[in-house]
C-alpha cells in the first residue's frame, strides 16, 4: 500500500508548520531533508520563500528565517528560507479541507492543495514539490 | 310575522367584502413577486435576488492567501466552513475599502457559493416582478457585465446585479 492510500485510508501525516508575514503554512515532512538556520548566506538555489510565493506588495519581516531544503528529484536542491517554525504535527486526512473551488486554479500554482481550520486560524497546506514544479514550467514558457 | 326578502345589511357587507377578497387574490396570483436586497458598495446602491443571497454575515477577518488576483482577497470560516470572498469593488470601480469594515454577503447560485463583500445593507424588501426593468443602457466598465435589470427606489434607479453573472466573470 502507498503513502498516499495509507494517508487516505485514515493514516496520519507530519508536518511542518510554520509562518511567514503572518500566514500559516503546513507542508509534509516527507518532502524536507534538512532544516537549518540561517545565517545572512547567499546562492542561486537559495529562495526567499515570500517572493516564491508570490506575495505581491506585501512587506514581510523575518524573524526566526531557517533554510529548509526540498527534495527536488535534480541534482541541484531547493532551498527556501521560511520563518517562524512552530512545529512538527501529526495529521490525518478527515482534518484537511480543500479549497473552494473559486481558488483553486490560482494557488494551485503555488502549491497550494487544501487547508487545515483550526480555532483561530486556517494553516494552508503546502507542497513544496508543486510549487518548484510550477515555477519550471513557468521558467520554460 | 313574514320575513323581509331583503337581504340584510351585514349580508351586503360580508358579500362585497368577500368579493373584494377574490379580487385581491386574483391580484396576488397574477402579479408574481421577488424579494431584492438592496445595499451599498464604495459610493452607490446595487440590488441582489433575495433568492440568490443565502445569509449576511458581520465584519471578520477575511485570511489573506498567496497568488490570489485583487478580487479575490481570500477566505473566511463559517461555521467550519471554508468560503472565498469576492471583493465586489473591483468589479464594479468603486473604490477599494477596509476589509474589516465590510459585511459578508454569502451568494448562491447552482454549484456558484461565495462570500461578497459589501459595505451596508440598505433595505430588503418584496416587489412585483414587473418593477425590475432592462439594465440602463449608459452603464459603462465591468460593472455592465454584472447587471441583469434596474429597478426604481427611492427615487433612484438601482441596478440590480446577477450572482449568475458574478460566477461566469469569475470563472471563465
Amino acid at each position: 500500500m502507498s503513502d498516499v492510500d495509507e494517508i487516505l485510508n485514515g493514516a496520519a501525516f507530519h508536518l511542518l508548520l510554520f509562518s511567514v508575514g503572518g500566514i500559516c503554512f503546513g507542508a509534509e515532512t516527507g518532502q524536507v531533508t534538512e532544516i537549518a538556520v540561517y545565517n545572512g548566506e547567499k546562492g542561486e538555489d537559495l529562495f526567499w520563500f515570500h517572493e516564491e510565493m508570490g506575495y505581491a506588495g506585501k512587506t514581510v519581516t523575518y524573524q526566526s528565517p531557517v533554510i529548509v531544503t526540498i527534495k527536488s528529484g535534480t541534482a541541484s536542491p531547493y532551498r527556501v528560507i521560511i520563518d517562524s517554525m512552530e512545529d512538527i504535527t501529526e495529521f490525518s486526512q478527515s482534518d484537511i479541507t480543500l479549497f473552494p473551488p473559486l481558488l483553486e486554479p490560482f494557488v494551485l500554482r503555488r502549491g497550494l492543495w487544501g487547508l487545515l481550520p483550526q480555532q483561530e486560524r486556517i494553516v494552508l497546506l503546502l507542497d513544496f514539490q508543486r510549487l518548484l514544479r510550477e515555477k519550471s514550467a513557468g521558467k520554460s514558457i | 310575522m313574514e320575513q323581509s326578502e331583503e337581504p340584510l345589511k351585514s349580508e351586503l357587507i360580508l358579500n362585497e367584502l368577500k368579493k373584494r377578497q377574490r379580487t385581491k387574490d386574483v391580484v396576488d396570483v397574477e402579479e408574481e413577486r421577488v424579494k431584492v436586497i438592496f445595499f451599498t458598495c464604495g459610493e452607490n446602491r446595487y440590488a441582489f435576488y433575495g433568492t440568490d443571497i443565502r445569509e449576511i454575515l458581520p465584519a471578520s477577518d477575511i485570511s489573506w492567501v498567496p497568488g490570489l488576483p485583487d478580487y479575490l482577497p481570500g477566505l473566511i470560516n463559517v461555521r467550519g466552513d471554508i468560503e472565498s470572498v469576492i471583493d465586489l469593488r473591483y468589479f464594479l470601480g468603486e473604490e477599494k475599502g477596509d476589509h474589516l469594515k465590510h459585511l459578508i454577503a454569502m451568494a448562491v447560485r447552482g454549484d456558484f457559493h461565495s462570500g461578497v463583500m459589501i459595505d451596508s445593507i440598505e433595505d430588503v424588501i418584496d416587489i412585483p416582478v414587473s418593477a425590475i426593468g432592462p439594465p440602463l443602457a449608459t452603464l459603462n466598465g465591468a460593472a455592465r457585465d454584472l447587471v441583469i435589470g434596474a429597478i426604481e427606489y427611492d427615487a433612484k434607479t438601482i441596478p440590480l446585479l446577477g450572482v449568475g453573472k458574478l460566477a461566469n466573470l469569475i470563472t471563465i
